[in-house]
């Protein structure tokens, strides 16, 4: 009977889903708020020891508990919404002591124990190889996370109870209610949606998605022709630059041709400007896992035929991404291949798709936490003799030198445009032992039975090739690997593992049986209930901006202009993002600006933006934004000739109707922070923009803008 | 008074105006600036005991078998004709005639040799490091590496005793020299867990915190207490590194100073927002503290690595002021990562190494710090001892175990140390398959395997540093796994 129900609820759920794409709208995306149950004290969790649980909800608790890797404890909550197969990995429990530490607590099972309660067993551990666990520090606070949103927030007693611990009124204050303004429904989701799905939000898109809904237009987007602005056509040139390109007499020439500032600036012009925003995002996403560098690439051209690989791959399959990734000049450049032959195999191109481009360092589960042995030890994906094979098997590509096969080829210069060309002399020949996991594909190469002719080995190669790279994309690792990389550039630092096995179950099929769609995989990330919603109250949900969407974001708000206001911004704005870390397609290594293992330092917050964030780059961020919003960017005789300044107009009559500044600041709360700014944060700005003469709205605008800019509540995306 | 750096942000959870926030007690382990002006009574033996530690990190990981060179011709270790053999097919080979040498006591005064980087260099500022090795201030630590107990090679072919998680691997080795600890993950640093324990005596006024990064990864100076503050290199002075721009005392100015202010104590419940809010904060109570400061006298280099160095030189000559008895610095000299072009690659980088080394070294003869202040290397292993390629694009491979140098007039100079390896001299057995190789068959390729661990080698700094025997342990957990807990390499 029950079943039947489930299946009608299901039918009306898929025809209104149906309906809704008819009707151009989208489901609800907010998610209820879970409950955690409190005991009879009502500021006290409802927990019992787990061994001593029966299997219903108790009528009171017990107040103390001993924290420790053995101590096993139940708590209930209720409020969930849980979709089909979401489950335990889909809550985490978090505990905060006295001294501040925050401690993310393994929750190891979790029971509907009747219509509306769940209970969740709960270990008083923090996971074994932080570090760290839990003191017997009197009462301490404990609270649950689901979806981006977390619950109320109780004590637990942890070795006796006591202690001058406040429970907080709320995790987030409740936002100023900008309904007034907005007027719409899911206003605010709008925009966060065009903060992960795009460089940041405008008008024009605004309007779009609220016109047609978030699955229309990302199917828009899939379909839209990139880029926006073509790619800079820039000739392949020789190593040594000619006189006529001489970097001291003809600096412009040098720079548009020796550096990557013509992909720099086209760069920035199709964040700001451009109306394949998803595709230029997920790029920028992408050429961030697969990373090469202007350290040590030399030439733009050389640099956009990479990152022509990436974009043309974004939509498609992950597979031929790597595939075409492994061959194209730059990478094969930077991480060696290009010099790797059977008499001196090079491993740095073998060990860095390994560990960084596909399975990563450690077994995974799907939903992207570590497996681990007997010992608690996490399990290596793979072993230096595996290294050593698939070197043996990345023997002997070359630059495409052949006049037949190699369209891109100048007379002179190296062909960093058509992809490498095995040459059969340096391939190795003998049998390679590959990847073995549970249905591994191609476990072996055989070594070359009828090599007799160049012919024959170069077929040899290539096969070992393709091989090659099914046996490392078909490894289980590499949807939740990917996919949590994908999370973590798009939404958030630290999604919850069933975000992640979501993501990954669309990576490994995207509904007809095709693994590693991206366009699966994307629809997965952006869709999913943790992404969505208005506001997010989770105290770990989102990501600190990289200096990139920091800029990128203000200036489609605010749209680019000139400096001097009369044109467009000429994009030259690489050197500003340097000073914050962010040099873009200038990576100090193959590890990217920030690695996605970054833990913030002195707590357990995974959060891999932080890695560019310290004391000297704070205040660079702080004092970027008061020129970009105050004075503007100024052209400099060398790369910038235009430079940049934001546009204000619209903001001036909403600062010019209401002196009291109320108008100005519930706009600004919209399309900077959805809504979700808090009353004291906006009496705070309010304080410092009623300073200003209301004679000068511009100068209000630009206080306004630089106070929510500057603050971290604007500069975590959440 | 003992704060950790998440008091703050359980006190903060209301709103703080101005004056309110000059009443926070400590955070980042640091007064705020407002603080410190009420007790500015600076003690005057500051300057008479002073120590600090200055860690450069070659990243991406350092060939050292081609930085110091066997330059003798005993069989009995491994001579030049051994290393000659195994890497001049290649190219990759220095020539015997441009070692530069070194004598070492420790091996029957056999000599060695320093790659010609580290002599005088055309453009160079300086004569370079190596005539600082006769002068008894230069010494080189050999056969150290990531451990977490002692391994024989029999030992870790068949994996029957536990080896560091994810040899050959950047992000992880380099973790696990910044940490000491090669057995896992771990949050906080060894110059940040000395900086835990010596803090409250060496720092009571935390105008600045007690670690420095000036460069590269903070992990090295987090501890469980510590935050460590991070400035730009030189050019830019100390006094404007750290400072905001766009303030001019003016009420419109002012109140937008205020409320800049105000939103660093907004929900601070939110643990990425508050996070954020903290290195806002301290940059601008940190800025404070570096208003006034002196400027150095020698002449850096003016290089990645130069710059870095003379501004902790900077940070060292204000140490007065600052009120400091003990400093730990972190700098970074990028690009080691050689696969590919090594020869061109290590002249300059070794080069660019020795100079600003010995600038800084002057730096310190002339603040009469030299033999005070104490100069050593980390990087993330040594390279695979047989070359990959060869000719002008020969590189290396990803290894292990490998030699650092350090420079001070505190260090018992011109020698080698560490524990012996096979041969029993504390030099390599530069064999492949050979008794020192963790790699083993026809494809060996020379990843030596360390006989010393790095925190042997870390905890012979930190006990001149200062640091008592009782809270070794708290800084290096896996030390009691090894005898030697001092090296010998520093004057007591």
């Amino acid at each position: 009977m029950k079943k039947i129900i489930r299946l009608a609820i299901f039918s009306i759920l898929l025809l209104s889903f149906c309906f809704s794409i008819f009707a151009q709208d989208d489901l609800n995306p907010e998610s209820p708020v879970p409950v955690l149950l409190n005991d009879a004290d009502k500021t006290r969790v409802l927990a019992v020891s787990s061994n001593r649980w029966a299997g219903e909800l108790p009528t009171t608790g017990q107040t103390v508990f001993k924290p420790g890797f053995k101590t096993v404890i139940t708590i209930f909550a209720t409020n969930f919404d849980f979709s089909e197969g979401e489950s335990v990995n889909s809550v985490r429990v978090y505990l905060k002591q006295r001294s501040g530490k925050v401690y993310q607590l393994p929750v190891e099972d979790l029971v509907r124990i009747d219509k509306k309660n769940y209970a969740l067993k709960v270990r008083l551990f923090e996971s074994p190889n932080l570090r760290t666990q839990p003191g017997a520090d009197g009462d301490s606070l404990i609270y649950l996370t689901w979806r981006g949103l977390s619950s109320n927030v109780l004590k637990i007693g942890l070795g006796s109870t006591g202690g001058d611990l406040k429970i907080p009124a709320e995790f987030r204050a409740t936002p100023e209610n900008t309904n007034d303004f907005a007027g719409y429904r899911w206003s605010g989701d709008r925009i966060r949606f065009l903060e992960q799905a795009g460089f940041g939000p405008n008008t024009e898109l605004d309007n779009r998605i609220r016109r047609v809904g978030l699955r229309i237009w990302l199917n828009e987007q899939f379909e839209t022709p990139y880029p926006y602005y073509p790619y800079p056509n820039i000739p392949l040139m020789q190593t040594t630059p000619p006189a006529n390109c001489d970097a001291t007499t003809f600096p412009a020439c040098y720079r548009e041709r020796y550096t990557q500032l013509p992909l720099q600036q086209w760069f920035f012009k199709e964040a700001m400007y451009g109306n394949t925003q998803l595709r230029h995002r997920v790029s920028w996403a992408l050429s961030q896992i697969l990373v090469t560098s202007g350290i040590t690439i030399q030439q733009s051209s050389h640099m956009i035929a990479y990152h022509k690989v990436i974009s043309d791959n974004a939509f498609g399959n992950y597979r031929n991404l790597l595939k075409q990734m492994t061959l194209n000049p730059a990478m094969g450049s930077y991480l060696d291949m290009v010099r790797s032959t059977k008499t001196n195999p090079n491993e740095n191109y073998p060990r860095e798709i390994l560990q960084l481009f596909s399975i990563g360092l450690f077994k995974l589960n799907q939903d992207g936490t570590v497996q681990t042995d007997g010992q608690g030890n996490p399990v290596p994906t793979y072993t230096q003799e595996n290294i050593n094979n698939f070197s043996k098997v990345f023997t002997g590509w070359t630059f495409c030198e052949t006049t037949v096969v190699c369209p891109n080829r100048t007379q002179g210069a190296t062909n960093y445009k058509d992809p490498m060309l095995i040459n059969p002399l340096n391939h190795d020949l003998t049998e390679k032992t590959l990847l073995s996991y549970p249905n591994a594909v191609n476990t072996t190469i055989p070594a070359c039975q009828n090599c007799t002719t160049n012919e024959a080995i170069a077929a040899y190669a290539n096969d070992s090739l393709d091989k090659a790279i099914e046996n490392i994309f078909n490894h289980p690792n590499v949807a939740p690997f990917i996919g949590k990389l994908l999370i973590q550039h798009l939404v958030t630092s630290d999604p919850s593992p069933a975000y992640v096995a979501r993501v990954s179950a669309a990576f490994n099929n995207n509904g007809s049986n095709v693994r590693g769609d991206m366009k699966a995989v994307i629809r997965a990330i952006l869709l999913d209930p943790e992404a969505r919603g208005n506001v997010k109250t989770a105290p770990r949900y989102g990501k600190l901006r990289e200096p990139v969407q920091l800029i990128t974001n203000l200036t489609r708000i605010f749209p680019a202009k000139s400096f001097n206001g009369e044109d467009l911004s000429d994009g030259s704005l690489g050197n500003y993002t340097k000073r914050l870390g962010q040099n873009p397609f200038y990576s100090d290594t193959v590890f990217n600006y920030f690695p996605p293992t970054y833990i913030v330092p002195g707590t357990t917050i995974l959060a891999p933006e932080f890695g560019l964030l310290n004391t000297g780059t704070a205040i660079n961020r702080t004092n970027l934004l008061y020129l970009l919003i105050f004075e503007g960017l100024t052209p400099t005789a060398t790369d910038s000739l235009k430079g940049t300044s934001l546009d204000f107009s619209e903001m001036i009559p909403y600062a010019e109707n209401d002196p009291d500044g109320n108008q100005l600041l519930d706009v600004l709360n919209y399309k900077m922070m959805h809504g979700a700014m808090t009353a004291e944060h906006k009496n705070s700005i309010l304080t410092a923009v009623l300073a200003v003469p209301a004679s000068n709205p511009l100068l209000r605008v630009k206080t306004a803008v630089y106070l929510i800019a500057a603050s971290s509540q604007y500069q975590v995306q959440r | 008074m003992k704060h950790s750096r998440r008091d703050f942000l359980v006190k903060s959870t209301t709103a703080l105006t101005m004056t309110a926030l000059a009443t926070q007690a400590e955070h980042f382990g640091l007064m705020t600036a407002f603080a410190q002006k009420s007790r500015q009574k600076t003690d005057p033996g500051a300057g008479s005991d002073y120590r600090a530690l200055v860690c450069i990190y070659l990243s991406g990981g350092n060939d050292a078998n081609n930085m110091i060179v066997p330059n003798h011709s005993d069989a009995n270790v491994s001579n030049y004709a051994a290393y000659s053999a195994a890497r001049a097919p290649q190219g990759l080979a220095l020539a015997q005639n441009v070692l530069l040498p070194i004598s070492v006591p420790r091996i029957g005064n056999l000599s060695y040799g320093l790659h010609p980087g580290f002599g005088t260099i055309t453009g160079g500022t300086n004569n370079g490091i190596h005539e600082l090795w006769a002068q008894g201030k230069l010494a080189g630590v050999t056969n150290v590496g990531t451990l977490v107990q002692p391994l024989t090679r029999q030992q870790y072919l068949n994996n029957s005793a536990p080896r560091p998680m994810q040899l050959f691997s950047h992000t992880d080795q380099t973790q696990q020299h910044l940490t000491c600890r090669a057995d896992g993950v771990s949050l906080t640093g060894w110059g940040g867990r000395i900086s835990d324990k010596i803090t409250n005596s060496a720092n009571p006024q935390r105008l600045i915190p007690t670690t420095s990064t000036i460069g590269g990864p903070l992990l090295f100076n987090v501890g469980e207490n510590t935050q460590p503050v991070s400035v730009g290199p030189a050019p830019t002075p100390l006094s404007s590194v750290l400072s905001l721009v766009g303030f001019n005392n003016t009420p419109i100015s002012n109140a937008r100073f205020a409320a800049l202010n105000e939103a660093l104590s907004f929900e601070t419940q939110q643990e990425l927002v508050a996070a954020s809010s903290e290195y806002h904060r301290a940059a601008i109570d940190i800025s404070t503290a570096l208003n006034n400061t002196a400027d150095v006298t020698v002449t850096f280099p003016n290089t990645e690595l130069g710059n870095q160095l003379k501004q902790i030189a900077r940070l060292i000559k204000n140490r007065d002021v600052l009120n400091m008895k003990r400093q730990i610095f972190f700098c970074t000299l990028d690009g080691f990562d050689s696969h590919t072009s090594q020869p061109g690659t290590h002249n300059i980088l070794f080069g660019r190494l020795s100079q600003a080394m010995r600038s800084f070294y002057e730096e310190m003869l002339v603040q009469g710090l030299s033999d005070k202040v104490t100069q050593f290397t980390l990087s993330d292993f040594n390279r695979t001892f047989n070359p990959s390629g060869v000719g002008a694009s020969v590189g290396t491979d990803h290894a292990w175990s490998s030699h650092s140098l350090i420079l001070g007039g505190s260090v018992i100079g011109g020698d080698f140390y560490g524990v012996n390896t096979s041969n029993g001299t504390p030099f390599t057995t530069l064999v492949m398959n050979g008794p020192d190789d963790s790699d083993s068959g026809s494809g060996a390729r020379g990843r030596w395997i360390p006989t010393t661990a790095v925190e042997q080698y870390a905890a012979t700094l930190a006990k001149w540093f200062g640091l008592e025997t009782a809270d070794m342990n708290y800084v290096f957990p896996n030390l009691p796994n090894f005898t030697q807990t001092d090296l010998g390499f520093m004057m007591p």
